[in-house]
This record gives C-alpha cells, sequence and structure tokens, in this order.
C-alpha cells in the first residue's frame, strides 16, 4: 500500500463546514438534558451578547437594515432560501427552510428539542439594549421554517 | 439561525459557560459526550478501514473547514499524520478581537479523538505546543498487537 500525502491551504477550499449545525445540536441537547432548558438560554444569550456585539451595535446606530444584511449573508452563505419585508420599524425574516435543521435531517443528526432557541433567544439577545424587539412568530420543528418578527419597541 | 461560519465561537462560549457551571471537570465530561455522540463517523470509518478510516475522516472534514495543512497515511507502518500549518478554528477565535477564546480551546482535540481511537486499538498524539499560533499536528498510530481491520 502506497503512502499519501495531501498539502492544501485555506484558498483551496471554501470555509463551510455543516456537520457543525450537528456540533452544536449535540451541545444543546446536552445542556437541556444536563442543565436544563433555563441554561440553554442563558447559555445562547452569552454566546450572542459576546459575538453579535458589533451587529448589536450596528442595529442600534443603523436600524434594521444591519439585521436585513446580516440575514441575507448567513443564508445566502448556507443556501437557504428567505424573503424579507422590509421597513424603517418592522422587519419581518420569511425562512423557508432552516439549513441547519435541512442538513442535519439529511446528514441523521439528532435536531435538539431547544434548536429552535437557536433562533428565538439569538435574535432576542441581539436586539438588547437596541431600540428593537424580535418574536417569533412560527417555527416548524421538523424543518425549521420560520417566521421571525423585528420591531421597534414602543416607549 | 447560527451560522455553521458563526459555530467556533459558539463552541468556545459552550466550553466558558460549562466552565463557570461546573468547572474544568463539566467541560471534560461534555467532551467526552461529544465523543461518545457525535464522532461515531470516525469511530465507524476506523472500524471499516482500518487506519485509512482517520484519512477518509479528515480529508472530508478538513477540506470543508479551509484548513491549511498537510496530511500523510502510511498504511504499511500503520501511521497517520496531520501537521496543521494553521487551524481555521483556533485561527479566527485568535483574530476576532472582540471575543476572547477559552482558555484552552484545543484541548478538545486532545480528548475527542483521544477517546474515540484509542480503544480501536490506535495510540494518539497530539502536539498543542504551538496552539497560541494556530498550528499542532497529530499522529495516529496503529499499537503493535491490536486486531484493526484493514481494506
Amino acid at each position: 500500500m502506497a503512502k499519501q500525502t495531501i498539502r492544501r491551504t485555506a484558498a483551496n477550499n471554501v470555509y463551510l463546514h455543516k456537520d457543525f449545525h450537528g456540533a452544536l445540536s449535540t451541545g444543546i441537547e446536552y445542556l437541556d438534558q444536563q442543565y436544563g432548558p433555563e441554561a440553554v438560554r442563558a447559555y445562547l444569550r452569552q454566546f450572542s451578547s459576546t459575538f453579535y456585539a458589533p451587529l448589536t451595535q450596528a442595529l442600534q446606530e443603523r436600524g434594521l437594515s444591519a439585521l436585513q444584511e446580516h440575514f441575507e449573508r448567513i443564508y445566502r452563505l448556507e443556501g437557504g432560501k428567505i424573503q424579507i419585508a422590509f421597513s424603517e420599524d418592522e422587519m419581518i425574516l420569511e425562512v423557508e427552510a432552516c439549513p441547519a435543521v435541512t442538513h442535519m435531517r439529511q446528514h441523521g443528526y439528532p435536531v435538539a428539542r431547544l434548536f429552535y432557541e437557536t433562533t428565538k433567544t439569538v435574535d432576542e439577545a441581539i436586539c438588547e439594549d437596541t431600540p428593537f424587539l424580535s418574536e417569533l412568530l412560527r417555527y416548524d420543528e421538523q424543518t425549521g421554517r420560520s417566521t421571525v418578527r423585528f420591531y421597534r419597541r414602543t416607549p | 439561525m447560527i451560522a455553521c461560519t458563526e459555530f467556533i465561537p459558539a463552541y468556545s462560549e459552550l466550553f466558558k459557560f460549562l466552565e463557570s457551571r461546573g468547572g474544568r471537570e463539566a467541560v471534560l465530561d461534555f467532551w467526552n459526550y461529544l465523543a461518545d455522540n457525535f464522532l461515531g463517523n470516525l469511530k465507524s470509518l476506523v472500524e471499516e478501514n482500518g487506519i485509512r478510516g482517520c484519512w477518509l475522516y479528515w480529508n472530508h472534514t478538513l477540506n470543508e473547514e479551509a484548513a491549511d495543512f498537510t496530511m500523510e497515511l502510511d498504511e504499511d507502518a500503520g501511521e497517520f499524520r496531520i501537521v496543521m500549518h494553521h487551524c481555521p478554528s483556533k485561527g479566527r477565535l485568535l483574530e476576532w478581537q472582540h471575543i476572547e477564546p477559552y482558555h484552552d480551546y484545543c484541548g478538545h482535540c486532545d480528548v475527542l479523538y483521544r477517546r474515540v481511537l484509542e480503544p480501536s486499538g490506535y495510540q494518539y498524539i497530539f502536539d498543542m505546543s504551538e496552539c497560541d499560533r494556530a498550528k499542532c499536528s497529530l499522529t495516529v498510530r496503529r499499537k503493535e498487537g491490536a486486531g484493526v481491520s484493514s481494506l
């Protein structure tokens, strides 16, 4: 049997490893089982307030267009179909099928019971300390199809 | 949705969250759980293909992760090796200025793969000495006398 060697640089490939969705789902399920559902939400709030801090800041400074750009970018990257209805004070995000859930279903990864919190809690956390709120209006656990409304807080 | 390109900081924050709840042991417990519940494909590939299973597993993951690496397989010698010139995960964690990576982020690569490979009859050697520069290497070597299947 011959020896084999391959050499790759970052430029040889596109950074898109969708199996990471399965790893995140495994982590969510573990937290749920070991620490309970509130720990899942607390973790996702902690992650979102840290990692999405620049997005939250952009939302404060530029309004909902910052969120629109964010969602258009990540769903384009993952090949997810979305529709966005947009006005100055409200944005409705319709996701036809969540690329994360689709990938996990196609490849046999278990989808965590609370996986929807990666939409609900994350969106809520991104809006914290901004003039906006988010509301998960609809979520289908089988496909991840969802509708989220972002809207301006009333004084 | 958290995009798969945003998973690495989510993972790092999960380790921090677990450590804040239960100390280092809570992180290790999770890594063991992840090895047992998420790395079944690596285990199956090695059981079905011998040391070549490592090549098949990492050839898929490292290319999708757009890693900068050299990978070597010597089936006669029963040895597989990866030299990670620049880890895409640790590299991103170091690049993002607004997040602080989990202090032992790279430790998961030591715990997870060891837990899968050693019971299957392989020695797992992981060099993390340059992890702070997003570099590492791992060697998987068939143990002497181990009854491991091959092609």
